[in-house]
Parts: structure tokens; sequence; C-alpha cells
């Protein structure tokens, strides 16, 4: 693996799921500092688990998630928060009988400096400038790539050093996808470290430097997105026909 | 001609005051924990029997009377969740899952508490004398001052609930709890504390219903249980889970019930309250201001 620094998120043989349903398999994953991470996979093999076993909102059966050095397998959903983990969940799900900008603030509840906050609601409606317009409006009346905007600026209102996003392109216009893959682009050049489950693999692809491809609840081909996106069996499962050039896509 | 109207309904505006506390209180709990609380009568109850204790026995003035009493049932209520609900609610892995054994614990707690009552206070419908001074004279009314404060403190802490709940972060954070759990854990809110707080902010607000309408009734052991129904109608009526909902329906309730018994028949009094109830389930299923975005303040 091409290492970039430390290891910032680390998942070793991790099992889990949900009642006596096990999803997770023994799943080891890395995501190194400074990284856009994908993690790949057909539905129900156990991405959006992982990322919530990851974000503690579901326990852990075995295994180990360590962030920055620490151990957070045991520790509640808002501990991993300040802890300065971060998932935006998939299902664009925001607060609708709230404001854009409650929503927003929301997210930075573990700052309690109020003059970071806003300085953080600045950075996040420098990334979605539409945001700023819609500030006022309560987030139940916004389209779909909006709500997508405030999923994830939510997310960044706590200034994570890391961020897991749940299929940000789920359910939206293609127009409106390259959009939002922009400023992740953008977040990430920025210094984030970003772990995202994508759909749309080729996307996804393009942006990360190193991808993950599970299966029934384990890591089933890893290795750097270039080789991925020319890996047979990747293409095979996931693209479908031919690879598009690279360069034209970005 | 329109004195006669005038006196009932200011009655009935302050009475019903008390039912929206009550059923501000029902409502909260149901958008914060999805719990029907059947105890909650009982948390009136004690929140009367204690604020008349501190009255008496402390010697207390009555406004840091009400205060005390509001904390102190607001700690019972948040030890009550914490001890005998959360592990009821949390069998889903999460707080959403309340099931039947959630709504006969909460009847359990209603008897436990009006035996607990019993034994610490006695059977006897107890006086809460409170020396509010003389009834303002309105023209040809003379309005008792103890309608007055009930009127006045309830608009108070209606207010103070709602600039919480749209101003202060703490406010935002149980409604977003209210709304989504899993996205409040994940923007970094302690979801079990705002859930307690909550509890305890509801158990509060009927303490003080209960404290407001000691000085018109008796304090008692039984009376939990009258104001339940009367705030589950009024509940109802405004939109069962909307807060301002809670309020008008609170007042509606105590609106009609007071006009009926002194136009129709005092004997029926209670009977008014379910009959605007029957009625708007019939026209309006969801209530007058029936939601479908929780604890909307």
């Amino acid at each position: 693996m091409s290492a970039v620094g430390a290891a910032m998120l680390d998942i070793k043989d991790l099992t889990g799921g949900y009642g006596r349903v096990q999803i997770l398999n023994g799943a080891n994953l890395s995501v190194q500092r400074g990284q856009i991470v994908a993690l790949l996979g057909g539905n129900g093999t156990g991405k959006s688990t992982l990322l919530k076993a990851a974000s503690g909102l579901i326990r852990p059966w075995g295994g180990s998630i360590t962030f920055a050095g620490t151990r957070i397998d045991a520790m509640r959903p808002d501990a991993i928060v300040r802890a300065g983990l971060v998932q935006v969940t998939q299902g664009k799900e925001t607060f609708p009988g709230m404001t854009v900008e409650e929503n927003l603030l929301l997210g930075a509840y573990v700052v309690k400096d109020r003059a970071r906050r806003n300085a953080a609601l600045e950075r996040v409606y420098d990334y979605f400038p539409i945001l700023r317009d819609k500030r006022h409006q309560p987030s139940g009346g916004l389209s779909g790539g909006q709500l997508q905007m405030v999923c994830i600026g939510r997310g960044l209102m706590s200034s994570p050093s890391m961020i897991m996003l749940d299929e940000p392109s789920a359910a939206l216009a293609p127009q409106i996808v390259m959009g939002i893959f922009q400023t992740i682009h953008r977040i990430a050049r920025d210094g984030m470290t970003v772990l995202m489950v994508e759909q749309n693999v080729r996307m996804a692809l393009l942006l990360a430097s190193y991808g993950y491809v599970i299966k029934d609840g384990m890591i089933h081909i890893e290795g750097p997105s270039e080789h991925l996106i020319n890996d047979d069996n990747v293409r095979l499962s996931y693209l479908g026909g031919t690879v598009a050039n690279r360069e034209a896509k970005l | 001609m329109l004195d006669y109207f005038v006196d009932p309904i200011i009655i009935g505006v302050s009475i019903g005051m008390v039912y929206g506390l009550v059923a501000l209180g029902i409502s909260l709990i149901y958008s914060g924990l999805d719990i029907v609380h059947f105890a909650h009568g009982e948390i009136y109850m004690f929140g009367a029997f204690i604020g008349l204790t501190l009255f008496q026995k402390l010697a207390l003035p009555y406004v840091p009377t009400l205060l005390l009493a509001i904390v102190l049932t607001g700690l019972l209520g948040m030890f009550i969740e914490r001890v005998f609900y959360r592990r009821l609610t949390s069998g889903g892995g999460g707080y959403t899952v309340a099931g039947m054994a959630m709504v006969v614990s909460g009847f359990g707690m209603s008897i436990l508490l009006q035996n607990i009552a019993f034994l610490i206070w006695g059977p006897k419908a107890l006086p809460f004398p409170v020396p509010h001074g003389m009834p303002i004279e309105i023209g040809d009314l003379a309005l008792p001052m103890s309608y007055v404060w009930i009127i006045g403190t309830a608009l108070v802490l209606m207010t103070a609930l709602h600039l919480v709940l749209k101003k202060t972060m703490i406010g935002l954070a149980m409604r977003a709890v209210a709304y989504n759990k899993d996205i409040a854990y994940l923007s970094g809110i302690n979801v079990p504390l705002m859930i307690s707080l909550t509890f305890g902010v509801a158990c509060a607000l009927g303490a003080a219903a209960g404290v407001l309408i000691g000085p018109i009734n008796y304090v008692q052991v039984q009376m939990g249980i009258g104001i339940l129904v009367k705030a589950f109608a009024a509940a109802v009526v405004g939109g069962f889970g909307s807060l301002p909902g809670a309020v008008l329906g609170g007042v509606l309730v105590g609106v009609v019930e007071s006009l009926g018994a002194g136009f129709i028949s005092g004997t029926y009094k209670d009977v008014y309250a379910f009959v605007l109830l029957i009625i708007v389930l019939m026209v309006r299923p969801a209530g007058i201001l029936g939601v479908s975005i929780k604890m909307k303040a």
C-alpha cells in the first residue's frame, strides 16, 4: 500500500451485524491521513454497516477500530465525533423542521466556542455557496442535491480530521453528482481525510487514490484506484462494459 | 350579557393552561422519547405535594416554592426515566422501540407513585392556601388572583420553553434528538443526556401545573387521574406531539368545559371535554395542529 502518512483509521477483523444477522465477517481496512479512500460493493455487502460500526451507531461484535491511535470501537457516537471522526449517512436526512443554518449549527454541537462555530459555518458556505442563500429556509423544502450539501456541511461543522460519506451520489442527477464530487475533492485537498462508500464505482475511483471492494462482509479486492479501475474483476462486477477514459471524466 | 361569558371563559382559559402544561409534558415525552407516558398525572400530583410541603414546612414564598417544586420534580422525573423506563425503550438498540412493556410500565409507575404519595402525605385532600391577595376588579368582574397567577406563570413557562427550543443549542439538540436519534448522535449530540433533559423538562412542566392548581383545588393523591385524561384529550385535540397544539388543546378543553358547566350543567363537567375530543377526532383526526415534524416549537 502506498502509505502517505500515519494510518488515520485502522479497522481489523471487524465482525458485526444487526440482531442475530451477521453482516461483517472480518473486514480489514485502513485509511491513511490525507487520503481519499473508496469503499465499493453491491447492495447488502456490508458497506454501510462498516461505516456505522466506525461511527459508533452499531457496536461491533469483534475486531478492532482504531482512529488516530485510539481504540474507538466501544465509544459512543458523540464521543467519536468529538475525537474527530464524522459520518454522513446515506439518505440525505436533515432535521426538516429547522432552517438550513440550524441544521448546520447542530453539526458543530461539540464546538462550544461561538466564534469557532461561525468560522466553521463560513467555511461550509464557502464550499456550498447555495446554502448561504438558503440559510434561513427550512431544510424540508430543499432539493435532493441541496439536502446532500446540508448533510455533508453538517458533517464538516465540527471540523473533524476525517469524514466518512455514505453514498454521496445516491439518487442525484449526474450534474449534481459532479458538483458534489468536485467539492469532496476540494475538501480533501484542504486537508480532510475521506472514506467514501459508493455505488457509483467509476466516479469514486476517479476521485479516490485507493479503493476497497467489499463482498459478503469481507474485503474482497483492494488496491490503488488506477489498478482497480483496470482490474478485470472490478470491471466485470461493477463497472460493466468498457472503462471510460479517466482524464475525460474529471 | 357579555359578562356572563367573560367570567367562565377566563376561568376556562386558566384551567386550560393547567391542562396545557400537563399536555405539553406528554407531547414532549412522546416526541422526544416515543413514549406515551401514562404516569404523567402522578408527576403533576407529586409536583403539587412537593410544592405544598415546601410552602408549609419550609414556609417558602410562592415563587420560590414554584421554582423549587419544578426543579425537584424534574429531577424525580429524570430519575424515573433513567432507572425504570430507559431499559425498556433501549431494547431495540435505540430509544425508539417502546412497545407494550413501556405502556404497562407507565401504568405501573402511576400506581406506584400514588401509593408512595399516600404513604408520605396520607389520604386526605389537603388545602394549599396561598395568600395571593384581593381579586382584580375589571369592570363588574372580580377575577381571583389565583387565575391571574396561573395564566401568567403558564405563559412565562411556555414562552421560556419555546425560546429554549428555538434559540439555544441545547434546545436545537433536544429537537434533533426528537427527530432522528442516529443523526443527532452523528452530529456529536449526547443523545442519552438530551433524553434525560427532555423527560425532566416535561415533568417540570407537570409540577408547575400541580403547584398552580393547588390554591384552587385541593391537593390529593388521586388528583393525577383526572388531569391525565383531560391532558390527553387536550393533546389529541391539539394534535398529538405538537407543542403549540398541546397548549391550544388545553385551552379549548378548559373553555369548553367551563362554558358547558356554566350554561348547560355542572354535573356533566367532565363530559364536555370528551364531546369536544370526539368532534375533533371526527372532523380532523390528526388534531387541530396535527404534525408531521416532531417537537416543532
